[in-house]
């Protein structure tokens, strides 16, 4: 059985038309049957194996979470099933940061297929304010976005903080399916989507416009703020 | 969790862009609807629910002209989507939570889906809610929601509240029952206003408790809801435990939220529009009591409705002037 249509086969190649440079997929999953509770390990790799072979610009690497341990790690890969897009550059792949942690279904599936598009593109869209922003930032920015697949206005906050990444090198951005890592959704008692995290403890509820997020954002330069932040989540 | 992947284009089921997009299909709405389909222009309403509209809650109209009979607003409002069907114009159940204005075509992010259009008329109503109540925006998130598709699947074997008499409260408490453990689901009114078939629905649900005539008064919680206060109508209180409190309440406030501040609004909320009826982005038009100045009565928002659906059509065709619709 396949998870993919005629029909959406059909838009998805029609999608990724759009893309200029190859991308390579990196997928983080375990064999059937393995050490790690994942409860669509197995669907994801046939979704991306699927999506793969509609476009000859799409590469796929599959890696065991334990097994590859020390790329994990450096990848910021601590999940599965999670999911990296490179862009296929040479010498070396890019990695701006972009991942998607649990299966990209429902309203997610479309970001997932855009953002094969952006990172082929290695386009942003953001604001010059934006970027004027991003320049100044003086660490790195790690964003999650939690999500459900039945949200309809999710992936506008995925898409946002993905082109965030695509845009700084410091930004690391994630999609976080928050029904499957119920243990980080509790960490960050998210009872509502979209919930925006950055670094831990700026949090910001639903999918707000960039100039927005970005003031939010932005406090991560400002180390009292960030502690007094730390404070209020105990950490 | 169920399985679906499908890319975000909606609409008669191919990807398709619609002429123009109506968000609210109360008498602005509708008329605008007819009046676009009869342009031959591809409309589509998105309305979240009949008894949302404040048409739709009058128990008797009679000032509505050509209606001389006694009817309910629901009757009337029911007649003008049926005529505006009958041209064409597409009518689908759906909230819009949020837009993309400024892009080309223009999004609007509903629960059922995106949809894409050349045109937007904003016919929202006046029904929104003006004060939240005590604890609401603080727990906003940690399980304050407007949307039970979103995050219903939260609130899974937990106990959550519902407040609200509309249609669209109804409903969203029907899609919860398919979570929770109980759903307590508190209407402001005596009586939800609700078609029959709906409210059996809702009350023949082995999970649901009814509270008739319960307010709202505070939601509960520090890290996370943990119950809401409710007056009810005997007088007396009492405090629900929940963690999770969905929140369909209706007001007088302009119905422009969704918009997330992406058109000016002056304090109270309301849109600003020319003669033609359009907003400060181009394609954007607005109709009805959503906005500043307006008479509050249904002829008038039908009107406004007529106007603009002649205004997109003039700028979607490029004419200089407004065709007026005379039939031959
Ligand atoms: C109790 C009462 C009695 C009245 N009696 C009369 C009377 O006798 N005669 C008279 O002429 N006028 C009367 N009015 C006024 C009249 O009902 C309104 O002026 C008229 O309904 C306004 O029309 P509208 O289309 O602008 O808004 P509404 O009729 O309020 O319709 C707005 C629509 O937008 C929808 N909507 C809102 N937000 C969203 C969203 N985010 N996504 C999707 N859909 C959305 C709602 O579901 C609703 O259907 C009365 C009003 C009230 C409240």
């Amino acid at each position: 059985m396949t998870l993919l249509n005629e029909s959406v086969r059909r838009e998805v190649r029609q999608a990724l038309a759009a893309m200029t440079e190859p991308v390579r997929i990196v997928l983080f999953t375990q064999q059937e049957g393995g050490a790690l509770e994942c409860g669509f390990c197995r669907e994801t790799r046939q979704l991306v194996e699927e999506v793969v072979a509609l476009s000859d610009k799409l590469r796929l690497e599959v890696h065991d979470l334990v097994a590859d341990q020390a790329l994990a790690s450096q990848m910021g890969i601590d999940k599965i099933p999670a999911i990296a897009l490179l862009r296929d550059e040479r010498p070396q792949p890019r990695d701006f940061g972009v991942r998607l942690f649990g299966i990209p279904s429902g309203y997610e599936f479309g970001t997932f297929i855009q953002d094969l598009v952006l990172v082929s593109q290695a386009r942003h869209d953001l604001s010059a304010r934006t970027l004027e922003q991003l320049a100044a930032l003086t660490g790195p920015v790690h964003i999650q976005v939690f999500v459900t697949p039945t949200c309809p206005y999710c992936p506008r906050a995925v898409l946002l903080a993905h082109r965030l990444a695509i845009a700084s090198e410091r930004v690391r951005a994630d999609m976080v399916e928050a029904t499957e890592f119920p243990h980080l959704a509790n960490r960050y008692s998210v009872y509502g989507v979209p919930r925006t995290v950055i670094n831990e403890v700026i949090h910001i509820e639903g999918a707000v416009p960039e100039a927005a997020l970005m003031d939010e954002l932005m406090q991560v330069n400002d180390p009292a703020a960030m502690k007094r932040l730390r404070a209020e989540w105990g950490l | 969790m169920d399985l679906h992947f499908e890319l975000p284009t909606t609409g008669d089921g191919a990807a398709s862009v619609w002429d123009v997009a109506i968000v609210g299909g109360g008498p602005a709405g509708a008329t605008a609807a007819m009046y676009a389909a009869r342009a031959d222009l591809r409309v589509i309403v998105l309305d979240k629910g009949l008894t949302a509209s404040a048409l739709g809650i009058t128990s008797r109209i009679a000032n509505y002209p050509g209606v001389p009979e006694e009817i309910s607003g629901a009757e009337l409002l029911r007649r003008m989507r049926e005529q505006a069907q009958r041209f064409g114009a597409v009518f689908v159940q759906d909230k819009v939570q949020a837009v993309d204005l400024e892009s080309d075509p223009k999004l609007l992010f509903a629960n059922g889906g995106t949809y894409e259009a050349r045109a937007v008329i904003i016919a929202t109503g006046s029904m929104a809610r003006g004060q939240r109540v005590k604890g609401e925006e603080e727990l906003l998130g940690r399980g304050v929601s407007y949307c039970a598709t979103c995050d219903g699947a939260f609130f899974r074997d937990q106990d959550v509240a519902v407040a609200g008499n509309t249609d669209e409260a109804v409903e969203e408490a029907l899609f919860l029952t398919r979570f929770a453990r109980t759903v307590h689901f508190l209407s402001p009114t005596p009586r939800i206003h609700a078609p029959e078939p709906l409210l059996h629905e809702l009350s023949s649900q082995p999970n649901v408790r009814l509270y008739l005539g319960a307010a709202l008064r505070e939601v509960i919680g520090g890290d996370h809801v943990t119950g809401v206060r409710v007056a009810l109508r005997d007088g007396g209180e009492q405090v629900l435990p929940v963690n999770g409190a969905f929140i369909y309440l209706q007001g007088g406030r302009p119905a422009t939220d969704f918009l997330g501040g992406q058109l000016p609004l002056n304090e109270t909320g309301c849109v600003r529009v020319d003669a033609e009826y359009r907003t400060t982005i181009p394609g954007v038009y607005a109709v009805g009591d959503v906005l500043c100045n307006h008479v509050k009565q249904a002829v008038v928002a039908a009107a406004e409705g007529a106007i603009a659906a002649m205004a997109v059509e003039k700028a979607l065709r490029g004419r200089k002037q407004l065709a007026v619709d005379w039939s031959k």
